[in-house]
């Protein structure tokens, strides 16, 4: 397994040929309501309509999409028990422990869940050109792009050397795996460097001046996409006002 | 050590996200006057930050039985310096929001701050000054990798800490609290990269000194101050003793 099981699953999602721009709509307004509205219902709400989205008319595979949530769990589970562990005079729970313990674990985890909408139903490359529009400068969302391309390259060979290297018994003792990573990661670096080079030369070949220009697939917006997720947005803001 | 989204307040998250913003397009000005320049650039800064992302796949065992994964931060401002590393730390640190849920948008301010600046400058500045010092070239990657690792993890913590004081000891408690909880993975970390980066730099001085030198960390660069210059030529005969090198620092 070479590739990024999220970025497979953008490329593979039904709402890929969605414009970009409508799925940072939801998705950043998603992740903004998570942050800002209370825990109860706001943040248990946003967690809901994330992974109902993602797996529902996304059709988002379960198992990538709750793999991904996990990966920032034990992070989110130290941070917050560490938050609520006081110490003064000694060590014991904060007065409401379990209250602010679950509030930074619902507004994580529903943060976490809007923002892997986002990442579940769109590629990187159709994100990046979408920058333009906040005035990125264009060189920097061009070695963002290359930056994006050539990952995967690398990631294979990165999987390839360490399966050589294990193999060989690189990664037997902890010595041996401290040299087989140095090495692993010296040849990754000198792979990256000759491969850029060889682009170079080929995109140099042909005429290269102004930037790597690509013709951006056009996939045009939907008022109708926008207009409910404006909506379904505002609905749930008043829910979780009115009801915390 | 990202901190996942969600996990700081809105003031927070705005206040380090405004803070975090001039450093990030000072390397962006800097990185679109060098492809404006030379348009090859645009391929080698890529390069460079798809190794940078690709380091955190590498993983390195641990003392304390956990494996732990690289930052890779000092070891990019050694070789493209911490202006550059601001904006290709920030495009890695999107991409591993975006692709690997670690980190998150709203907290994308403070991870930017803490692993693309703090860490960078702190690795660079301990590279600089050891190399000042009279170090070679190995014991300085060690201390710009080992050094931008803590920089980093500390200012993750008191970042945290800030966001969540402690109830009855304040911010100074949490910060404690923080620093000690996350030591357990992050010291081992910052010693094993260190490490890291010298066993890399050796294979580099004998495999890549051409890409070594056009990037100014082995031979002087003709528009470098010339003092630099004569003590970096001084690090390569050095890093080819590598025995005589590491054996002080292990």
């Amino acid at each position: 397994m070479t590739g990024l099981a999220i970025d497979d699953a953008a490329w593979a999602s039904a709402w890929r040929p969605r414009s970009p721009a409508d799925k940072v709509l939801i998705s950043v307004g998603l992740v903004l309501s998570a942050l800002l509205l209370p825990v109860w219902p706001g943040s248990v709400l946003v967690g809901l309509v994330a992974v109902g989205l993602a797996l529902g008319p996304a059709r988002v595979p379960a198992r990538t999409f709750g793999r991904a949530v996990r990966a920032p769990l034990a992070f989110i589970g130290i941070g917050a028990l560490t938050t609520v562990v006081e110490v003064g005079d000694g060590i014991g729970w904060a007065p409401d422990a379990a209250a602010q313990a679950g509030s930074l674990v619902g507004h994580a985890v529903a943060g976490s869940a809007a923002v892997l909408l986002l990442a579940t139903t769109t590629p990187m490359s159709d994100l990046l050109p979408a920058l333009q529009r906040l005035r990125v400068p264009a060189a920097v969302i061009e070695v963002a792009s290359v930056t994006y391309r050539m990952l995967f390259v690398l990631l294979t060979s990165l999987t390839t050397i360490r399966e050589a290297q294990t193999a060989r018994m690189g990664y037997a003792s902890v010595r041996g795996s401290y040299r087989s990573s140095g090495a692993l990661a010296a040849a990754v670096l000198t792979r990256s460097w000759d491969r850029a080079r060889r682009l170079q030369d080929g995109l140099a070949g042909r005429g290269l001046e102004t930037g790597l220009r690509v013709l951006p697939e056009t996939l045009p917006a939907s008022r109708r996409f926008e207009a409910a997720s404006v909506l379904g947005l505002a609905a749930l803001a008043a829910v979780s006002v009115v009801v915390a | 050590m990202h901190i996942a989204e969600g996990f700081l307040p809105p003031a927070h998250a705005i206040g380090w996200t405004v803070a975090a913003a001039p450093f990030v397009v000072h390397g962006a000005r800097a990185v679109v006057k060098e492809v404006r320049e030379n348009p090859e650039s645009t391929l080698l800064l890529g390069a460079a930050g798809a190794f940078t992302f690709v380091l955190s796949a590498i993983k390195l065992p641990s003392v304390t039985g956990s494996s732990s994964h690289p930052t890779g931060t000092g070891l990019g401002a050694v070789l493209f310096k911490p202006p550059v590393m601001a904006l290709l730390g920030t495009i890695v640190l999107l991409f591993q929001a975006l692709l690997l849920a670690h980190g998150g948008l709203t907290t994308l301010g403070a991870n930017v701050f803490s692993m693309a600046i703090v860490g960078p400058w702190a690795g660079y500045g301990a590279y600089l000054l050891t190399r000042r010092l009279g170090g070679g070239l190995l014991p300085a990657v060690f201390a710009a990798m080992a050094l931008s690792d803590l920089a980093t993890y500390v200012t993750t913590a008191l970042q945290l800490a800030w966001a969540h004081p402690d109830a009855e000891s304040g911010f100074l408690g949490a910060a404690v609290k923080f620093l000690g909880v996350f030591a357990v993975t992050q010291i081992p970390l910052a010693i094993g990269e260190g490490l890291l980066g010298v066993l890399l730099f050796r294979v580099l001085t004998v495999n890549a000194r051409p890409e070594l030198e056009r990037l100014g960390v082995l031979t002087p660069e003709p528009a470098g101050p010339a003092e630099v210059s004569r003590d970096e030529v001084h690090g390569v005969s050095r890093a080819q003793a590598p025995d005589e090198t590491t054996g002080g620092e292990r």
